[in-house]
């Protein structure tokens, strides 16, 4: 039997290799995905204080920083039966807002722009440096994007990467209004260059139409959150959604968390996650796609519409999550807009007394579904805690993605860099979180 | 200058600020080769660099094999980020045996193709190979990060020395003694005043500066020590952070020591969050951190 390996994947967020087997007769036997490290945090995370949860989990994933802590935050909150004041709420759908477009920004210009810029030069020079050297404005203009996120997220979060501002309860500390002038006047000036490069993708997705049929196009089906208005973050049920489009029901937290279960995978300390009744199922921009059919804001649902006359509905492809994502920025932009000229609240914090109980919560980060159920000591400190991170549910389709693939791109015994490349292309429209998969 | 950038076991929360930097970001990459970095470049195999930021921490023998190569391949090699220099929030794993964190999370039966052997403990990246420079942060901030980069650049090699997170905390002092310990989840502190005096856990007077003291100052939010004990600390064979912190917090409420110490709950991540797996503190007694490390067959 003959094997492949491509180790590291690079421009990925994180650290993993793609192996795949051929038998005897040069046939596709098998492919995977590779990530080992375990790094123990539902154990870490064990006899935590509910006041130290946020900052432990926090450093699961740098570029999923607050959604871990909020994730965490919800459940405790459940478990001790508070709701947090609105004014908190609506501060923390904000820095949500902010980190999903720095995240989706990252992966669509670091990590997939060059590819689809430049499809038939040398793997070697498709990154943004080497676009900086010959031009510096498109890079600039791209990662202008990632900067506004960034700055949003800052500014309501504390600070960059892992934020400080939120806590079991609310929230420290409202932005002023001096800050939310800011804010939306940076908001405002990104406008145009958001728009564009959403027609930069959708341009770039119909002139690299071999990478779409190529690198995955079988339905499978699609777990997301549903919105009474559209894509949401956080909030209403988990639904789950057939290959052909079907629903096959809607749970609450706790319904869907019971129907997860986790399995072994036999070269990954990444565990698969299945949900009951569905079979091999995605998670993230195209799910949520799939499953809400509209974003619910004028200017994201405006620009969706060529998207499903150009691509269909459900989506399948797996290289039109990249166009998900820019339609889930530019979505984004309006929810921060909208939110930003909510006014603040004076009220932002609940103190909580410590207690026993039990909570679960799911959240959509940027790339999938996040479940975090936890159980309190009554000390307030963690007893039990379950992640259940977005790639895990990815991961049966990942795979099957890349079994597709390589039979589409590899061609028998020879292997060149450009049918690697074109794996690892596959891969990064999954943008995987390789750090959430072994947390 | 040839640079690589290379994470071992991490959140990524490092690389993430060096996108931060912005317009330095473009000199940078213009002026430096970035020869290796498998976050930004298609490069596979590790090149003979000048310099190498070295993020995240050693968690099983690829990254060991990979800390190795880096060190024989590159002149300079810098620990960026906490986890690098201190072990960070990931060295909590120490407070498990290795071999139950994996049956418990994976099962007795489980086996793995090709699953590299894990590391019996985190330990900070300078325990496996000879680091020139360190740069702590959870992550570091991105202004530090750049100065950082420019003295890196124009060769000298910044050192570790600097002063506590209270240098620059730019909070008053509340009339003594103040109720607690307490915790800001259970109650709101008074803004603009000393969280630590006010009997809040605050790690400023153990953490090293750096980062401009926001959290204490600008949010009220208590210091997790995330730029790792300040080199007083490290130095002073009597102190560790448990100890001083309970006996600054023992004179604002006016409680004897033993009597704070007893209604704090969990304290490896209220007292070492991100420094547990950091040897020197494993080292003091009877404080330390030795009480919260699982010990195998080891004295």
């Amino acid at each position: 039997m003959a094997a492949v390996t491509i180790d590291p994947v690079t421009r990925i967020s994180g650290n993993a290799g793609i192996k795949v087997l051929f038998n005897e007769a040069g046939e596709l036997e098998k492919a995977s995905l590779q990530a080992y490290g375990y790094r123990g945090f539902e154990y870490i995370a064990k006899g935590a204080h509910i006041d130290n949860l946020m900052p432990v989990v926090s450093r699961i994933c740098g570029g999923d920083a607050l959604f871990h802590q909020l994730a965490a935050a919800e459940a405790v909150e459940r478990a001790l039966g508070v709701a947090p004041p609105q004014g908190a709420e609506l501060l923390r759908e904000l820095a949500l807002w902010g980190q999903l477009f720095e995240r989706h920004a990252v992966s669509l210009t670091v990590h997939s722009l060059p590819d689809l810029l430049f499809p038939s030069s040398d793997p070697g020079l498709r990154n943004i440096i080497s676009i900086h050297k010959v031009d510096e404005e498109v890079i600039k203009r791209v990662m202008a994007l990632k900067s506004l996120g960034t700055f949003i997220y800052r500014e309501v979060g504390g600070r960059a990467v892992h934020a400080v501002n939120f806590l079991p309860g609310g929230a420290v500390r409202d932005i002023r209004e001096e800050e939310r002038k800011g804010l939306l006047e940076r908001l405002d000036e990104a406008r145009p260059l958001l728009i564009e490069t959403g027609h930069l993708m959708k341009l770039l997705l119909r002139r690299n139409a071999e990478a779409v049929s190529n690198l995955g196009n079988l339905p499978t089906s699609y777990l997301a959150l549903k919105g009474e208005q559209g894509m949401v973050l956080r909030g209403g049920g988990l639904e789950v959604l057939g290959p052909q489009g079907e629903s096959m029901g809607a749970f609450s937290p706790g319904e869907a968390a019971s129907r997860i279960t986790e399995s072994n995978s036999s070269h990954s300390h990444i565990r698969y996650a299945d949900f009951e009744g569905a079979d091999i199922s995605r998670v993230g921009p195209l799910a949520r796609l799939n499953v809400n059919r509209r974003y619910g804001t004028p200017l994201a649902d405006g620009e969706l519409e060529e998207v499903k006359e150009q691509w269909g509905m459900p989506l399948h492809q797996n290289m039109v999550s990249h166009v998900a994502r820019i339609l889930e920025m530019i979505h984004a932009w309006e929810m921060m807009r909208e939110l930003l000229l909510q006014p603040a609240g004076e009220d932002m914090r609940r103190e909580l007394a410590v207690a026993t109980g039990t909570g679960t919560s799911m959240m959509e980060a940027p790339e999938g579904l996040l479940f975090y159920v936890l159980s309190l000591d009554e000390d307030g400190t963690v007893k039990e805690l379950k992640i259940i991170a977005p790639l895990q549910f990815n991961l049966r389709a990942l795979e099957r993605t890349l079994e597709e693939s390589a039979k589409n791109v590899l061609s028998g015994a020879g292997l060149e860099e450009r049918s690697i490349n074109l794996l690892e292309m596959a891969v990064r429209a999954y943008a995987p979180c390789i750090q959430c998969g072994v947390h | 200058m040839k640079v690589a950038m290379v994470s071992l076991s991490s959140c990524l929360g490092c690389q993430m600020v060096f996108l931060d930097l912005e317009d330095y970001l473009y000199s940078f990459i213009s002026e430096n080769q970035v020869c290796y970095a498998p976050f930004l470049v298609d490069v596979r195999s590790f090149p003979e660099v000048e310099l190498t930021l070295v993020e995240g921490t050693v968690r099983n023998g690829d990254h060991f094999r990979r800390a190795r190569e880096i060190r024989e391949k590159s002149e300079h090699v810098v620990a960026m980020g906490t986890c690098a220099v201190y072990g960070g929030v990931q060295g909590q794993a120490n407070r498990f045996p290795r071999a139950e964190l994996m049956r418990r999370r994976f099962g007795k039966e489980a086996g793995f193709e090709d699953e590299p052997q894990a590391v019996r403990r985190i330990l900070p990246l300078d325990s496996y190979i000879a680091v020139d420079a360190y740069l702590p942060g959870c992550p570091p901030p991105v202004g530090l990060l750049r100065s950082f980069l420019e003295l890196a650049l124009s060769g000298n090699l910044p050192t570790r020395e600097a002063s506590t997170v209270c240098s620059q905390c730019r909070v008053s002092s509340p009339p003594l003694p103040q109720p607690g310990p307490r915790r800001v989840t259970e109650q709101a502190p008074l803004a603009g005043k000393c969280l630590l005096e006010q009997g809040y856990l605050c790690m400023g007077p153990l953490t090293r500066d750096g980062c401009g003291a926001e959290c204490p100052s600008r949010f009220g939010v208590p210091c997790t020590g995330c730029r790792g004990p300040s080199q007083a600390m490290l130095v002073s064979p009597s102190s560790d952070p448990k100890g001083e912190t309970v006996r600054r917090l023992s004179r604002s409420t006016a409680k004897r020591p033993g009597e704070v110490e007893s209604k704090i709950a969990d304290p490896p991540h209220s007292f070492f969050m991100h420094c547990l797996a950091e040897p020197t503190l494993r080292r003091r007694r009877p404080e330390g951190t030795s009480p919260f490390i699982f010990r195998e067959g080891e004295r």
